[in-house]
Formats: C-alpha cells, sequence, structure tokens
C-alpha cells in the first residue's frame, strides 16, 4: 500500500494551485456579486488542459483521471466554488457521459472540443417533476425517419445557457419505465427546436448559471443516441457516481480553505488580550475540522483510484458525496463562528463560501438519495434482500 | 533554430523562515522548484519557439532532483531535456555546474542561441551566463526583457539605464533574462502527465562529459553563516511640526548626514 501521489501529480497539484491563486481567486467575489460566469478564466483554464483533465490525451484531454480531476476540484473549491461548478459539470457530467458511453464518432465530434475547451458541456436530467426520483421524467423522444423528436423541460441545468452540447435523458418508451425506456442523447445548442427557459436567481455558487431548457419538437440525428438505445438510465447513473467524487473533492477544497483561513484569523485576532488561538473552544473547532478533512480526503483519493483502476466504486462514490458536502458545510459553518461578526460581512469570504457550501448537499442527487444508494449497496453486498 | 535554456532549482521560499533572532533558517517544508529567473528565460525561448520554427531544449547540473525541474520545463513547453548529474557533479559549485553545462551544450551539438536567467533568487548567483559565454565563445547580452527573431536577426529588448535599449544581435549568442522581464506560463496538464509517464530525461554524468572529480573541485568553500542584525526602531521625534522638524535637521546635522 503506497499513499504517496506520483509526481506528476504533485506537480499538477503545484500548477493548478498556483492557477486558483492567481486567475481564479481574483475573480471569485466579483463574479459572485455580478452573477455571471468567469469566461475568462474558462478561457485561461482550457489552454491548460484544464477542461479535459480525466479524459486521455488522444481525445484532447491531460490524461491525468479522476485522481487528477480531484486534485483540480479540491484546488478550485478552495478558491471558487463557483468555477469548480462551471468546471465541473461541463467535465465530470456532462462531458463525461459522452466518454464513457460515446462511440468513437461521437468522441470525436464531440468530446474533443469538450476536453480542449473550446465547447462548453452541460449534463439534462432533472426536471420539474423528476428530482431524487429521476426515472420519472417526462421529456418524450419519438423517432422520426433519421430523427428523434424531442418534447418537454429540463430545469436547474448548470450551464445550461451557456453550453455548446448538452447530455439530455428522455423516454423513448414509456410502457419500459427507467429499465429501458429511457435513452440519452447528445444536444447541439443550435439543433431547431431547442432553447433556454428561465434562469434560476441562486443563494450561492452565483458565479455559475442554472438554467431551464425546453426542448419543443427538438430535431436530433439518430447517430446522437448516447449509449445503448433504451439504456439512458444506466449512462446517466454512472456518470453521476463518477461525478459525485470530484464534487467531494471541490467540497474537501472548501472545508480546507475554511480551516486554513479560520486558524490565520484566530492567529491574529484578540480578545480578552490574547489571540483567540489559544483558547481552547478554538482548538477544538480546528482539530475537528481536520479531522473530518482528513477523513474525507482518505475517502476522495481512494475513491479516485478505485474509479481509476475500473474497480466498483458506487458506494464509495456516494459516501463521499454525502460526507464531503457534510463536511464542507460543518467547516465553513464552524470557520464562520471562528471569524464571528466577520464572517457575517459580506466583505468576507467566508459569507461566499457559506452560500456557495449548501448546494452541494442538494446538487447531483441529494444527501438523502446517497444514504440510500450507501445503504441498499451495502445490503446487497451482504446478500441480504429487502425488497419482496 | 535550436534554442538552450539551462535550469536551476532553488528551495521554495514559501518553504522556509529565517529567523535573524536565532540565527537560523526554520526549514517547514523542504520543496524545491525552478529558479523563478530561469522560468523567465525559458519564457523568452518558448516565446520564440511560439513565434517560428525552434526546438527549445532544456539543460540542468548537479543534484539528481534536477529531474523534477526539467520534467516541469517539458511541461511549459521544452522538446527536450538533459541532466547531468552524479556524486561529483552534485558536490560541484557553480562554476563546476557552469563548465558541465558548456560542456553538456557542446555534446548535444550545434545551437544558435542559449538563454539564460540572469540570477538565482536564493544566493543572488548571477554567474552563470557570464560563465557559459565565456566557456562556449560566444557574445552575452546582459538585463534582457523581450527577444523576437525576423529575418534571421535576433533583436532584443534589454535595460538601459532607467529604460531600454533595442539591440541586433549576431548568433550564435547567450542572453541573461532580468528578473521578472515577463510572467512565465503555466505547465499545461496534459504535458505535466506526459512529461511524467511518456518523455525521457537524457542523462549524463561527468565521465560522459569528459570531466575529472578535480576538474569540478569546487572554487569557492562554505565557511559558515551570518544573519544580518535586526533591524531596529528609530528615534520617535514628538511635539509641534515646527519643533519635530527642528529637532530632526539637528540630529541629521549631529550624524553629519546633511
Amino acid at each position: 500500500m503506497d499513499f504517496t501521489f506520483p509526481k506528476e501529480y504533485e506537480l499538477f497539484r503545484r500548477m493548478v494551485r498556483e492557477f486558483a491563486e492567481n486567475e481564479v481567486r481574483p475573480l471569485a467575489k466579483k463574479v459572485d456579486a455580478e452573477h455571471r460566469v468567469p469566461f475568462e478564466t474558462i478561457k485561461k483554464a482550457a489552454k491548460l488542459g484544464l477542461m479535459g483533465v480525466p479524459f486521455p490525451r488522444k481525445y484532447g484531454g491531460s490524461g491525468a483521471g479522476e485522481t487528477g480531476y480531484c486534485i483540480l476540484m479540491e484546488e478550485l473549491g478552495k478558491v471558487c466554488t463557483s468555477t469548480a461548478t462551471v468546471i465541473g459539470a461541463h467535465t465530470g457530467i456532462g462531458a463525461m457521459a459522452i466518454y464513457l458511453d460515446g462511440t468513437e464518432e461521437q468522441k470525436e465530434k464531440y468530446l474533443k472540443p469538450l476536453a480542449s475547451g473550446e465547447k462548453i458541456a452541460a449534463f439534462a436530467l432533472t426536471e420539474a417533476q423528476a428530482g431524487s426520483d429521476a426515472a420519472a421524467i417526462k421529456t418524450r423522444a419519438v423517432r422520426d425517419g433519421d430523427y428523434y423528436v424531442l418534447n418537454g423541460s429540463k430545469c436547474f441545468i448548470t450551464n445550461g445557457d451557456i453550453a455548446d452540447i448538452i447530455t439530455v435523458m428522455a423516454v423513448t418508451d414509456p410502457s419500459l419505465g427507467a429499465r429501458g425506456g429511457v435513452t440519452a442523447f447528445i444536444v447541439e445548442k443550435g439543433f431547431p427546436g431547442f432553447s433556454i427557459g428561465t434562469l434560476e436567481n441562486k443563494m450561492g455558487i452565483r458565479g455559475s448559471s442554472t438554467a431551464e431548457l425546453i426542448f419543443e419538437d427538438c430535431r436530433v440525428p439518430k447517430e446522437n443516441v448516447l449509449g445503448q438505445f433504451g439504456a439512458g438510465f444506466i449512462t446517466f447513473m454512472k456518470t453521476l457516481d463518477i461525478g459525485r467524487a470530484s464534487l467531494a473533492a471541490a467540497c474537501l477544497g472548501g472545508a480546507q480553505a475554511a480551516m486554513e483561513g479560520a486558524m490565520r484569523w484566530a492567529a491574529v485576532r484578540s480578545q480578552f488580550g490574547v489571540p483567540i488561538a489559544q483558547k481552547q473552544s478554538v482548538h477544538f473547532a480546528i482539530a475537528d475540522m481536520a479531522t473530518e478533512i482528513e477523513a474525507l480526503r482518505s475517502l476522495v483519493y481512494r475513491t479516485a483510484w478505485l474509479i481509476d483502476t475500473g474497480q466498483p466504486h458506487v458506494k464509495e462514490a456516494a459516501m463521499c458525496k454525502v460526507y464531503g458536502s457534510e463536511v464542507a458545510s460543518r467547516c465553513i459553518n464552524r470557520a464562520l463562528q471562528i471569524f464571528g461578526g466577520m464572517g457575517y460581512s459580506r466583505e468576507f469570504w467566508v459569507e461566499r463560501a457559506f452560500r456557495d457550501a449548501r448546494i452541494a448537499e442538494i446538487f447531483e442527487g441529494t444527501s438523502e438519495i446517497q444514504r440510500i444508494v450507501i445503504a441498499s449497496n451495502l445490503f446487497r453486498e451482504m446478500g441480504l434482500r429487502i425488497s419482496p | 533554430m535550436r534554442i538552450i535554456v539551462p535550469i536551476r532549482q532553488i528551495l521554495d521560499p514559501r518553504g522556509f523562515t529565517v529567523s535573524p533572532r536565532h540565527e537560523r533558517i526554520f526549514i517547514n517544508r523542504e520543496e524545491y522548484i525552478i529558479n523563478p529567473n530561469d522560468k523567465n528565460a525559458l519564457e523568452v525561448a518558448l516565446s520564440l519557439k511560439d513565434a517560428g520554427e525552434a526546438e527549445v531544449i532544456v539543460i540542468a547540473g548537479g543534484q539528481a532532483r534536477l529531474d523534477d525541474a526539467l520534467r516541469e520545463a517539458m511541461a511549459m513547453g521544452a522538446d527536450a531535456a538533459y541532466l547531468l548529474t552524479d556524486e561529483v557533479l552534485a558536490k560541484t559549485d557553480a562554476a563546476g555546474v557552469a563548465e558541465a553545462l558548456a560542456r553538456g551544450i557542446e555534446k548535444i551539438g550545434d545551437f544558435d542561441l542559449i538563454v539564460v536567467g540572469q540570477e538565482t533568487l536564493d544566493t543572488a548567483d548571477a554567474q552563470l551566463g557570464p560563465w557559459l559565454a565565456e566557456y562556449l565563445g560566444v557574445a552575452q547580452v546582459g538585463g534582457v526583457r523581450q527577444a523576437s527573431i525576423s529575418d534571421g536577426v535576433l533583436r532584443v529588448r534589454r535595460n538601459w539605464g532607467a529604460g531600454y535599449a533595442e539591440v541586433e544581435v549576431a548568433l550564435p549568442a547567450l542572453l541573461t533574462v532580468a528578473s521578472g522581464a515577463n510572467k512565465p506560463r503555466y505547465p499545461h496538464g496534459g504535458r505535466i502527465m506526459a512529461a511524467y509517464r511518456e518523455w525521457q530525461v537524457i542523462t549524463w554524468n561527468s565521465e560522459d562529459l569528459g570531466l575529472t572529480a578535480a576538474d569540478l573541485a569546487p572554487l569557492t568553500q562554505g565557511r559558515g553563516r551570518a544573519f544580518p542584525p535586526e533591524r531596529t526602531l528609530g528615534e520617535r521625534l514628538t511635539g509641534s511640526p515646527q519643533d519635530v522638524a527642528a529637532e530632526l535637521v539637528q540630529q541629521l546635522r549631529l550624524r553629519r548626514i546633511i
């Protein structure tokens, strides 16, 4: 057993950290305040291969696997959750679905420009009546010659309005339901019948956009069926499993940054004549944060290793997601308490981090769904049948 | 066109603290980075490569850990890397490294341009450029900020007093690049992976370079370390502005400053 990162990952982390510090951090407050996507950062990230980190070099990616991708997310998560969200939705789920189940032609046509960052991806599953109950989607796809005609709408789609290429799940046979009746499609923003609906005005991650997508007789060529016809649910679930580990990596970064920020503050903030860092209550808070962060780090990178080595990882990815999002929220909350009134001020990053953290417990599968995934996998592993 | 860039490595200054009071350097994290000024030099070379046909080769001499610096340079865009290292080379000083690098460059073959960082951040060692120019017998331009090539002529912008001078240089030549001359590019994510997983660093030892331990015996010897005294606060003058000004002038006169 060897827990050290190979040297390429150490250098990769150093590069990403410098990029995050120099290029991402200076914009973090601004994009949140102005409620806009940091396109200038995306352009710079693309030049460095950071829009396709997990994908092989032959598809224009960095070939750094899930481990490298988690490093990117961790470092971005330290400075700007919005930027991590934009790149995460693009790479971790939007483009990932094409990488996992696309044909060679689809990878050539769609994955390459996505991995190089020339184009932006989104992943469209959620609908008004189908969130946690993903199998309840209503968007329909009906065959018409060489095309499928899509009708319906998706909501809460990260990058929805800025994406050039969107992976969409639609019902192709209502009688079969999730098992066999749902198909994934690759939709280009220019396809006739596709349009953007309302944009969400969110509590946090305001430097990322969240849109409603509308399909009105949207014509999608039949070669844009992603993965096996009727197996769209499997494609999407596989994609989400992988996305969960990297999402947790961003949470890890957020938690770490909150702890370090609180420590720096505690070392200079004096009350009762001494720095509050001397107070045992602060020690305890920091020790608890550090311990949870370290546990999360082990979980995230072990899961990344499982993914990179092609081993089963569904349960672990769900654990990453639920634990990661909750550790981030707890750590940022504790950090805010150490910052006191300063932490509540809009002038300071802690307030933004607090708002940004909350979404991680909700999107890409709520904490409740993750717990169901974990428990049902455990029952299966133990050979216990719990459904009749 | 072939451009050669020597690379040096320093202890990451973010990883240690200097305590003049304890007369000690506390190393919190022992990590080495490319000498920042050498990254400026590499950036000059890579921008020439971007602008036209050029091959950029990086070379380093000394300790085996320079391997990481060379791979980072390749990830930034260098095409090939040479590492000169063994027990003797690891123990030589700046002059020995310069001689080894000169031999290494000769062994690589023809070159058009050598681009060197003017100095190192750690010991402010600014010898490498002049040493190499002397060993290799090429013209040297110092304080370089930018370089461009058009119609086979190298044009260089260099520091000149409070401003700049534009000079044309005949090739082959050696440029020493001023620190902070540019903002070096980041290494590319995919190239980082390839630099460790696919690409090779060619390694030569002192024997390959035709150098013996005697050739590489250090010319300098470290005798000890001294720390500058801690700065003490000056004397604070108080009173009305007129009184303070008068007192200040008197004090400056007493100390023969004015």
